[in-house]
């Protein structure tokens, strides 16, 4: 520790009258031995005692030295400045050295005025001393280091447990890496760090400390490899610049996660390699930085899939709204829409809508996909339909407008088939406009079916597509089926398909029933087929018969 | 992150405070001996650290911490710390510095108790 010089007194005048250099009185002595005898008077003791040594030989400088591992730390000093530390292999030749147990007394210059005589037996007598005291110092200090040992192994301890515990304090996985790298490196008395975290083949740099390091490497990297796992030499870009370097794997049951690395480690002269201890401390550590660190991130996962389901719920519900909530009451016409998608929001979309005072408008559409991507374009369609429909009279250029905005709003992947129909309530004509859509049926009262065949490609495919207006007479008694092909394309555990003669087949027998009772016999029927299979694609019905 | 330690002091009315900022490990430790030191050759008997930029200290560090106490206490000097983080506040508990060097939740509090 660096100590200024002590302002001890002068040479005692009874000794200079002597003619011996110094003497030190019997008033010194008990004042010196009474420092020794002091709780807390080591540090004083050493100084006087030097201080009467440097007297007593005529030494302009002279510093007592404790030597820790071949390095020396000045414990006293007196007269001239002599360095605070110093290798014990280089003490300047300028230096006198008189070796002590566990230690050292330097002074200069380094030939003394009294080499012999009764000064040079007092001299010697202080030197005893002072090796005693030392000797002491040295017992103090062992148990001293002794003891921040044993305190910092329970901070490695603590650390440990707290890494563990880590994820309950924070579900951000960069301030839980920066946790980590900061215990890691603080631990081990490292400079320098760096976490890095296994994504798709490599290892990513998440976080540095000290200085830079490289921004990833291959899992399969043979040099990484074998400094992680025997100790071999670095990649040489791992932590740049840094002389010493120790790694550890960070990983969880199922494999790697990471990797964790540490360089240069610091002890009071500089910096150095990190003993085997400190591989092990290393790896307890990444071990437990990886259950903290897979905890936060399938804790995250959860949390993307929650938030994945509240977005999906919201969607669901948006795409309710969008259908109608119920098939309009017209005087003279049986009307029912029903829709069930294959996941929370479909494709499918149909609608029944008022068009004027004795019309009625139909609408069954699919759009290509599933999910999301298609619950949007069902919304597009809805609205643009109906924006058209205002202004528009239901004929072959307003399937090419809306055509033309599904081409403008839609992915180059994505279409809609769709059948669209105006049904006048006084003459039983029904007008309507296929784009690719499955035929829609028409079961006449004697059972003969006609088809709605289609009129044009599906919408969003071609920008200059054409489409083509038909006519079809709903009798009183008909019925009209307009569906998706989640009913005629929806598969049996032997891979057979329901298909279009089955729902005919279905129609022709129950014709004559209410359309409630129709509807729910294709719901079981198309279920009681796909029995054990999960829903495969959005099903969607229509129907109308005029009374 | 960065590995230096920036120090500042505040010189005050009979006491010094010491800001630090960055890696208290051997090179951050003797700049706050250095600071501290320099504090008690002009005549300051009370000191205050605050850690309030440090995130992490390595074991040269702390025992360059424990120096400085030592010397304080040589001297008859006091020393607090204060605006620890949770993880140096233990570490501190465990390694003995807060049974010569109080800890305090914060500059003002540590200010109140310490001036002479």
């Amino acid at each position: 520790m660096n100590r200024p010089p002590s302002p001890n007194s002068g040479p005692d005048a009874g000794a200079a009258a002597s003619g011996i250099l110094s003497w030190p009185s019997p008033q010194t002595w008990t004042e010196l031995l009474a420092l020794l005898q002091e709780e807390a008077g080591d540090r004083a003791f050493l100084e006087r005692a030097v201080e009467l040594w440097r007297q007593v030989q005529g030494a302009d400088a002279a510093a007592l030295y404790l030597d820790k591992g071949g390095f020396l730390e000045r414990e006293a000093a007196a007269g001239q400045p002599l360095p605070e530390a110093l290798e014990s292999s280089s003490v300047p030749s300028r230096l006198g050295s008189l070796p002590l147990p566990g230690g050292r007394l330097l002074f200069a210059p380094q030939t003394l005025a009294v080499a012999d005589g009764p000064s040079a037996s007092v001299a010697g007598a202080i030197v005893a001393l002072l090796a005693s005291a030392l000797k002491g110092c040295r017992l103090k200090q062992e148990l001293k280091e002794q003891q921040f040992q044993v305190n910092y192994r329970v901070v490695e301890l603590e650390a440990l447990y707290d890494v563990g515990l880590a994820v309950t304090a924070t579900l951000d996985l960069d301030r839980l890496s920066e946790e980590i790298l900061l215990r890691a490196a603080s631990l081990l008395d490292a400079r320098r760090g760096a976490l890095y975290i296994l994504e798709n083949g490599r290892y990513r740099c998440t976080q540095t400390f000290g200085g830079e390091a490289a921004d990833s490497f291959s899992v399969d990297n043979p040099e990484l490899r074998l400094f992680l796992t025997s100790g071999g030499p670095a990649p040489e870009n791992l932590l740049p610049g840094a002389r010493y370097l120790l790694g550890t794997p960070v990983e969880v049951e199922n494999g790697p996660r990471g990797l964790l690395a540490v360089g240069d480690k610091e002890s009071r002269r500089g910096v150095g390699p990190f003993p085997a201890s400190d591989r092990r401390t290393l790896a307890l550590f990444a071990n437990q930085a990886a259950i903290a660190l897979e905890n936060a991130r399938l804790h995250l996962e959860a949390l993307d899939k929650e938030r994945l389901e509240r977005e999906m719920q919201l969607a669901a519900e948006i795409q309710r709204r969008i259908l109608p909530k119920g098939a309009p009451q017209i005087p003279g016409l049986q009307l029912i829409g029903w829709n069930r998608p294959a996941r929370q929001v479909g494709g499918d979309y149909y609608d029944l809508f008022h068009m004027g005072e004795d019309r009625v408008g139909l609408v069954v559409g699919d759009v290509s996909g599933k999910g999301i991507p298609a619950a949007l374009m069902v919304s597009t369609l809805h609205s643009a339909l109906r924006l058209l429909l205002d202004h528009n009279e239901l004929g072959p250029s307003l399937l090419e407008l809306l055509n033309r905005h599904i081409m403008d709003s839609s992915t180059p992947n994505k279409f809609i088939t769709m059948v669209l129909g105006e049904l006048d309530l006084r003459t039983g004509v029904l007008r309507y406009l296929n784009a690719g859509h499955n035929p829609g049926l028409v079961l006449r009262r004697d059972g003969t079916v006609e088809e709605m065949g289609a009129g044009g490609l599906p919408l969003g495919l071609l920008p200059a597509a054409r489409f083509q207006a038909a006519d079809i007479f709903l009798g009183p008694g008909d019925l009209l089926c307009l569906y998706s092909d989640g009913i005629t394309e929806c598969e049996s555990l032997d891979g057979g398909e329901f298909g279009m003669g089955r729902l005919i087949d279905l129609l022709r027998e129950h014709r004559d029933k209410p359309l409630t009772e129709v509807l729910e016999t294709i719901q079981v029927v198309t279920g009681r087929f796909s029995e054990g299979l999960p829903q495969g694609d959005d099903q969607t019905v229509v129907m109308a018969r005029r009374e | 992150m960065t590995e230096s330690l920036n120090v500042t002091v505040d010189r005050r009315d009979g006491l010094a405070v010491i800001y630090t900022e960055g890696y208290i490990n051997n090179q951050g430790g003797e700049e706050i001996a250095r600071a501290a030191y320099d504090l008690l050759d002009g005549g300051y008997r009370v000191l205050l650290l605050n850690l309030g930029g440090t995130k992490i200290v390595n074991s040269i560090g702390i025992s360059i911490l424990i120096e400085i106490i030592e010397k304080m206490i040589e001297v008859g000097g006091k020393m607090g710390f204060c605006c620890l983080t949770p993880t140096i506040e233990k570490t501190f508990q465990i390694m003995g510095l807060a049974q010569y060097a109080p800890i305090y939740p914060d500059e003002s509090t540590a200010v109140t108790q310490l001036r002479p």
